[in-house]
């Protein structure tokens, strides 16, 4: 749920009509001028419909020069981007060898791990040494070392589940699990704003998909009751399985899940439950353990957990966790586990040291002192955002704060001129986000400083004046006498 | 002025192509186009209001044909093709039939319709021109042409 001036709304959909207006005018007169070129392939249907392109062709390169910055260093709280120029509208860009030293609020550093560490760094070298790169291998043939058994072990431990699988990339963990959970016969019900690798293992697993409104248990329980009532299509026999898929941190909104009622409402109706915390482990809870620990749920009570090793551990990969049964069933029969090269040693080390320093295991309390940091920044800046009059989505204890822009035209804008002032936003809109909705996504680091955090607000608080995203009024200063009258 | 704020909850439609007319504002946002239109018309040809509506009721026509109950897919690849055979009028709402914004959309020609009549003291030719568009839109919007291709036209995907 959003607040915007009725105002912004209408000139929203007026931008975005304008600007489809004019792409489809230039692809109806690009018809003609294409229609005298010789056809190389006669008979041949095309490969690609001109439709599926139009938004990519006609409103993305635009402004793609806001998207997809290279950058020359590790993404700690300063890094360096790469300039990049272009001759032709931004139709295509030509990086310089000149770099730009930026205040980093894109990356998804949330421990601050994605830098050198004193714990972590010497370990993954010698593992380095010790197991070489990568072990080319799968993990069914010569692609398990002590490592990665050590580092399931862990995982499991870590998320509180018997058992955990590891899988090399982020994104495959959930587009090659869900197929091999559930098939033809089962219910899918996923939150309307799932990342699109949930979307993609939804569809890729030939079950039926629902979906309910975001983070509604009201209308999750009203999809339930209508899709029990009324079966699988046409036959309306019984579905075998139910699930419900939900994140736990949405990366787009910085929401945190409404955990304990959604799994209320699936436990009433005997549906499993499926939970995302790729941007979550590790970033929120006391001791780092996710929305789980956080919102006070017993894991337990989560039949499937997924977590990504990509954000908070600074390494590649994710796992899912869950009962030994299951993940005995997914080492048999999940492609990303059979044929596709196991993590490298050297990342797999990585994660068992982050973790380890999470735990406290490292023998100090710097895990700890990072995840206080990181609550403690996210808080203070999202006060602060709040303060100055920007629509900030999210919740409290959430790194992710996303700012919302709404106008097409306020999207370059905004990115342009943050990184004119050496500060590092990414910016989402259309269709990443819903048409409406464009806004620049702010995620908040443990390396970040209390200086760090200043200048960016005063960054971002005089380009909101300049772009005009202040859609609020601010909150006023505090008299600093007011508490002494009232005492005298 | 105080502002008005208005809330946006995230439709449970999937469908990027469709999910943006259930924001707020997309219904204004269409009256003030057509306004606007007839505004531009009248001023740019000069004419009476009533040929200025009966223009704009024919653009309108034209242009809500077109995109709407001819045009087919999205233009997302990430769609895969699964409503490539599809119009836009056919994947509002995910096809459920005479919800909200269906009703907004077959009235709003209908309205047009009578304004045009009005304005043009019901003569000829406009009164055949403006009957002939509203029918055609009202027909293609009625539940009972759901995914119907009359004679096969345009049911190639």
């Amino acid at each position: 749920m959003v607040r915007l001036p009725y105002t912004t709304a209408l000139t929203t959909l007026f931008s975005y009509g304008l600007l489809f207006a004019f792409g489809q005018l230039r692809d109806f007169f690009r018809k003609f001028v294409d229609w005298f070129k010789a056809k190389n392939v006669k008979g041949y249907a095309p490969i690609c419909l001109g439709l599926e392109d139009f938004y990519v062709r006609r409103l993305y390169l635009r402004i793609q020069d806001c998207f997809g910055r290279p950058i020359a260093s590790a993404p700690d709280s300063w890094f360096d981007v790469v300039e990049r120029t272009s001759k032709d509208n931004n139709k295509t860009l030509q990086r310089t060898s000149n770099t730009t030293r930026c205040l980093n609020l894109g990356s998804y550093n949330y421990l601050g791990f994605a830098a050198a560490d004193e714990y972590c760094t010497p370990r993954v070298i010698e593992s380095l040494k010790k197991y070489s790169a990568s072990t080319c291998s799968v993990r069914v043939d010569g692609g398990t070392t002590k490592l990665h058994n050590e580092l399931e072990e862990l995982a499991a431990r870590f998320v509180g589940k018997p058992a955990a699988i590891l899988f090399g990339m982020g994104y495959v963990t959930n587009s090659a699990i869900i197929p091999c959970l559930i098939g033809k016969g089962g219910l899918i019900i996923s939150d309307s704003l799932n990342h699109n690798s949930i979307v993609n293992g939804a569809r890729g697993s030939g079950a039926t998909v629902r979906v309910f409104q975001h983070n509604s248990p009201a209308h999750l329980e009203e999809v339930l009751r209508e899709q029990i009532a009324g079966g699988q299509p046409r036959t309306h026999r019984p579905w075998k399985k139910i699930i419900v898929i939900v994140e736990g941190i949405y990366s787009m909104e910085g929401e945190l899940c409404k955990l304990p009622e959604i799994i209320a409402v699936a436990k009433k109706y005997k549906a499993y439950t499926y939970l995302d915390e790729a941007h979550s482990i590790g970033a929120v809870g006391q001791s780092g353990r996710g929305v789980c620990e956080l919102l006070g749920v017993d894991p337990a009570d989560v039949d499937i957990m997924m977590g990504t090793f990509t954000k908070s551990f600074g390494s590649c990969g994710g796992y899912i966790a869950a009962s030994k049964e299951i993940i005995q069933h997914l080492k048999h029969s999940c492609p990303a586990h059979l044929y596709a090269t196991s993590m490298s040693p050297p990342a797999v080390q990585q994660v068992i040291s982050a973790i380890k320093v999470i735990l406290g295991e490292d023998g100090s309390n710097r895990g700890a002192q990072k995840l206080a940091r990181i609550r403690e920044n996210s808080n203070f800046f999202r006060s602060e955002l709040k303060k100055m009059g920007f629509e900030v989505l999210g919740d409290n204890d959430s790194p992710v704060m996303p700012i919302m822009l709404y106008n097409p035209a306020k999207i370059p804008a905004f990115s342009r001129e943050c990184l004119r002032q050496k500060v590092a936003v990414v910016t989402v809109a259309f269709p990443a986000t819903p048409l409406l909705l464009a806004r620049a996504r702010i995620c908040i680091s443990a390396s970040h400083t209390r200086e760090d955090l200043m200048k960016a607000l005063d960054v971002i608080s005089r380009v909101g004046d300049l772009v005009g995203i202040k859609y609020f009024p601010a909150e006023p200063p505090k008299i600093a006498g007011a508490d002494h009258d009232k005492l005298e | 002025m105080a502002k008005l704020y208005v809330q946006a909850f995230p439709p449970a439609d999937l469908n990027k192509n469709t999910e943006w007319f259930m924001y707020p504002g997309v219904w204004t946002t269409y009256i003030i186009i057509v306004f606007f239109s007839w505004l531009l018309v009248l001023s740019v040809f000069g004419c009476t209001p009533g040929t200025a509506w009966t223009v704009v009721n024919l653009f309108h026509f034209a242009i809500t044909y077109h995109f709407f109950h001819w045009k087919k897919g999205t233009p997302f690849a990430d769609d895969q093709g699964m409503y490539n055979t599809l119009t836009w009028w056919e994947q509002m709402d995910n096809g459920k039939q005479l919800t909200r914004n269906r009703k907004f959309l077959i009235v709003v020609p209908v309205v047009l319709y009578l304004i045009a009549l009005h304005t043009t003291d019901y003569q000829q030719p406009m009164l055949f021109l403006n009957t002939l568009a509203v029918s055609v839109l009202v027909v293609a919007k009625l539940p009972n042409m759901h995914k119907v291709r009359i004679f096969g036209i345009n049911a190639e995907s």
